[in-house]
């Protein structure tokens, strides 16, 4: 806000676009994110202010103790400092982490950190207390305690960043592809920080929205691509894909519950030729009979979803891995649930605490625990140690989780090379979906094997 | 409050017309309020997804009505109810001793060979053996802390099913604003409660007067200044039932669709016959202030009308609205405040209000007890020991 100038004239040098008269407190108002451009014009035409708006402070690190930084992490820092604004692009396990703690303890300022989910929240609290030995406050997961350091999600940063964006100097976006979503980009413009780092490996958006981060944070600075990082600083990979059929009585419920859907379409269209999907979503709300087949498709996804056979396949995969940690990704809460009580291992799922996702993550780093199972919690980001073995049974169709959920196993470690499991029901819409979700550069060596 | 996803409204081209049942065109539906009321009430102990679960049955073979009204139902019968959470952890603490004690088996096995003989009924044998339970007690308690497995422990929330049905009429009204970037309202009564509650819920406002004791105010919030947003629209939702539970009030908010540039406006109005959960607002502060009205009367006094919370002060963010206003029939008003018997934090509040509006003509009685803390208000207030004498207000409006 700018207070003093009245109604008729904006200070000399200020762009007329970014301010808008406010009549209810009577002053100029603009987004935060303009601050930093503000103050470089009115210092320009030597305009006499009074900025009230940096509540940050300098920030020393006196118990840092960061990693030595690869070659590849220093050019990307120091890409980074030579404009203060900007997007890193490195491959999932490469150490993004590591740059942006580098980038932190050089900027010296207060620092909000910004993460997709609070399980990565927390992770950065985590690696914030190792590397720079700070206790960072925590904003989200119920929890407000605001410190010139702290950790939210973008949910959390989306409704308090209005009240809280004259608070931090640098504000890091981890996973920043999830920024410019319609909502979610008022993080960055209500923040006033002149120093932004934007982290991902995926910059790209399926509504083509990835063009905002030039201005919500900045241009892309440094871009390390999948290619380049395989074979080298990650373990080579390759991605395996186990076609089951369902047990006989379950293909026989999966088809009686197929019959019902396509009688009750059949019937449909012999009114209305056109009938769709949509149609019956529609008609839920004015007919048991379409509530029924609606209800009738949901079981069949999850009798795909949550096939017994899948469960024996597990079970041959982990006698084939049995001495090496895995990782189980799962479509449903439901099916998490379902391994974890089969196998007795841990399962992440959200209702999971702090202390317990903790405990589970270092119980597998430390060998405590052969294998973890988690449905969508560890798509993106959490750090995971040295998994050589990750398996699919289930998902959506997007490309991105696909390519999320390979990096997690592509940590870069000994010779050994990684391999992702993909565990598909044939005859079914599931197989539809693993044929999309492979149709991204992460999968192009896929081999079928059956068992 | 609703989620977005069981918003249910029906559109026609410029407006949003949010779900509501009503005797006349959902009759059936207090039987079904009825039912699912029955199902809380005697479902202490079970869990919500077989509360839930109960819950559809109700609907099943109801012709009009879609998931979402269920999931609804299913939502306000939860926010009124208090389940088992397992705070300490039980749950979570069974699963680390369980995991742990399997680590070393892994993998259970269906079919044991040589290389692996850890058998998966065995190795869950011996877990119940070692914590001294059935297998079947462990396995339904392992994740007893999951959402839908909490267990119900108390129900007591609406006392019949019309305050159910009336409850989910106001919320599909607050789940259509949550995509609402503006909301304007005319108001002829309960001023104070109206803007309050607006604080409250963080918005902004803008009032204009449009005739004696009668506003406009427009409510959004700061960004709202620099572009349409819907960021305020959970703010607004929040505010309604305040709203609702006033009188004489109309209310436009603008409401933006999934589609994107498509917005609509949503309408809505004191004689619309909504039922808000809060309890309408107090019709007097005071007892000064009521026996003082009662005593007035409705009939004008030397020309003078009294009118409740009659007019609003603004100037910026900061609003006063004086107990009283008076209107006489030659077009004079003035407006009166009554500082009762309260504490210091209350009277200091008081003159920092009366202090933003220097030039209003208002008259300010006080109890004697009081006077002397009110400063430069002291020599100009109107005393009263314990009820307010209309001849001594009468002759200072004279004096006006």
């Amino acid at each position: 806000m700018l207070e003093g100038a009245d109604r008729s004239g904006l200070p000399g040098g200020l762009v007329a676009t970014d301010w808008t008269w406010d009549a209810r407190v009577g002053a100029w108002r603009a987004d935060a994110i303009v601050y930093a451009a503000v103050v470089e014009r009115l210092r320009r035409s030597g305009c006499n202010v009074e900025d009230r708006v940096p509540q940050w402070e300098p920030i020393r690190w006196p118990r840092a103790d960061l990693l030595e930084l690869r070659a590849e992490q220093r050019e990307a820092v120091d890409a980074w400092r030579r404009t203060g604004r900007g997007c890193v692009v490195m491959p999932t396990g490469t150490g993004k982490t590591e740059v942006a703690l580098a980038i932190m303890a050089s900027a010296a300022a207060s620092t909000l950190v910004v993460a997709p989910v609070r399980d990565l929240m927390y992770q950065w609290h985590r690696r914030i207390l190792q590397r720079l030995g700070y206790d960072a406050g925590i904003i989200g997961d119920s929890a407000f305690r605001v410190r010139p350091v702290s950790v939210t999600t973008y949910d959390s940063a989306y409704i308090h960043m209005e009240r809280l964006g004259d608070r931090f100097g640098l504000v890091v976006f981890d996973e920043c592809h999830h920024l410019p979503g319609p909502l979610r980009r008022d993080a960055a413009r209500m923040s006033a920080a002149p120093m932004r780092l934007g982290l991902t490996a995926t910059p790209q958006r399926s509504d083509g929205r990835q063009v905002d981060l030039d201005w919500l944070v900045g241009p892309i600075v440094f871009d390390m691509p999948l290619a380049k990082a395989r074979g080298k600083t990650l373990a080579d990979y390759e991605v395996i894909r186990i076609p089951i059929h369902l047990a006989p009585e379950e293909q026989a419920r999966y088809e009686n519950l197929s019959r019902q859907v396509r009688a009750f379409v059949a019937e449909r269209r012999r009114d209305q030729p056109g009938y769709a999907w949509e149609d019956l979503c529609a008609e839920t709300g004015k007919t048991p009979q379409a509530r029924r087949a609606m209800k009738a498709f949901h079981a069949k996804k999850a009798i795909e979803d949550r096939a017994q056979e899948k469960l024996r396949v597990l079970e041959d995969l982990f006698r084939l891995h049995a001495a090496e940690p895995c990782l189980v990704f799962t479509g449903s809460n439901a099916m998490a649930r379902d391994v974890s009580r089969r196998f007795l291992i841990p399962c992440l799922l959200s209702h999971c605490g702090k202390k317990e996702r903790i405990e589970v993550l270092e119980g597998l780093e430390r060998g405590d625990y052969p294998a973890l199972v988690c449905n969508r919690v560890l798509d993106e980001g959490v750090d995971l140690p040295e998994v050589k073995v990750a398996i699919v049974l289930g998902g959506t169709a997007s490309g991105r989780q696909a390519k999320q959920r390979l990096g997690r196993v592509l940590r870069k470690s000994r010779k050994a090379r990684a391999v992702l499991y993909e565990i598909v029901s044939t005859d079914t819409t599931e197989e539809h979906r693993s044929r999309r979700r492979r149709d991204s550069d992460a999968f192009d060596r896929t081999r079928r094997r059956r068992f | 409050m609703l989620t977005r996803e069981m918003a249910i409204a029906e559109f026609d081209r410029e407006r949003i017309v949010p779900d509501r049942l009503t005797r006349k065109t959902h009759g059936r539906y207090l039987g079904y309020a009825e039912r699912m009321l029955r199902v809380y009430r005697r479902g202490v102990g079970l869990t919500r997804q077989a509360l839930h679960r109960a819950v559809w049955n109700v609907f099943a073979d109801e012709e009009d009505c879609p998931a979402r009204r269920i999931e609804a139902f299913c939502k306000l019968l939860d926010d009124a109810a208090a389940f088992h959470r397992d705070r300490r952890g039980k749950a979570a603490a069974l699963r680390r001793e369980v995991f742990r004690m399997a680590a070393a088996s892994h993998p259970l096995v269906r079919s044991p060979d040589r290389l692996f003989d850890h058998a998966e009924t065995d190795v869950k044998a011996e877990i119940a053996q070692r914590l001294g339970r059935s297998w079947t007690d462990i396995d339904a308690e392992l994740f007893a802390d999951v959402i839908e497995f909490h267990r119900l422990a108390r129900f007591d929330g609406y006392p019949d099913a019309a305050a159910l049905l009336a409850r989910y009429n106001v919320a599909q009204v607050q789940a259509a604003l949550f995509g609402a970037a503006s909301m304007r309202i005319w108001a002829t009564e309960d001023f104070k409660t109206i803007l309050r509650y607006a604080k409250l819920a963080r918005l902004m406002h803008t009032i204009a007067r449009q005739g004696p004791g009668r506003y406009r105010i427009d409510v959004d919030g700061p960004a709202s200044a620099l572009r349409e947003t819907r960021r305020y629209g959970a703010a607004m939702a929040r505010f309604l039932p305040a709203l609702v539970a006033c009188r004489g009030w109309r209310m436009h908010a603008v409401v933006r669709t999934r589609r994107q540039g498509w917005t609509v406006g949503l309408d809505l109005s004191s004689a619309d016959g909504l039922t808000s959960h809060l309890p309408p607002p107090e019709a007097f502060d005071s007892t000064v202030e009521q026996s003082f009205a009662d005593k007035w009367g409705p009939e004008p006094r030397d020309g003078w009308r009294l009118v409740r919370e009659g007019e609003i002060l603004h100037r910026g963010q900061h609003v006063f609205v004086p107990d009283f206003s008076f209107h006489h029939a030659d077009g004079r008003t003035a407006l009166m405040e009554i500082v009762g018997f309260w504490t210091p934090e209350y009277i200091e509040a008081k003159l920092h209000s009366l202090a933003q509006f220097p030039d209003a003509r208002i008259l300010v009685a006080a109890a004697e007890s009081v006077r002397q803390r009110l400063g430069p208000w002291a020599d100009r207030v109107i005393p009263f020991k314990s009820a307010l004498a209309l001849k001594d207000v009468l002759e200072r409006l004279t004096q006006l």
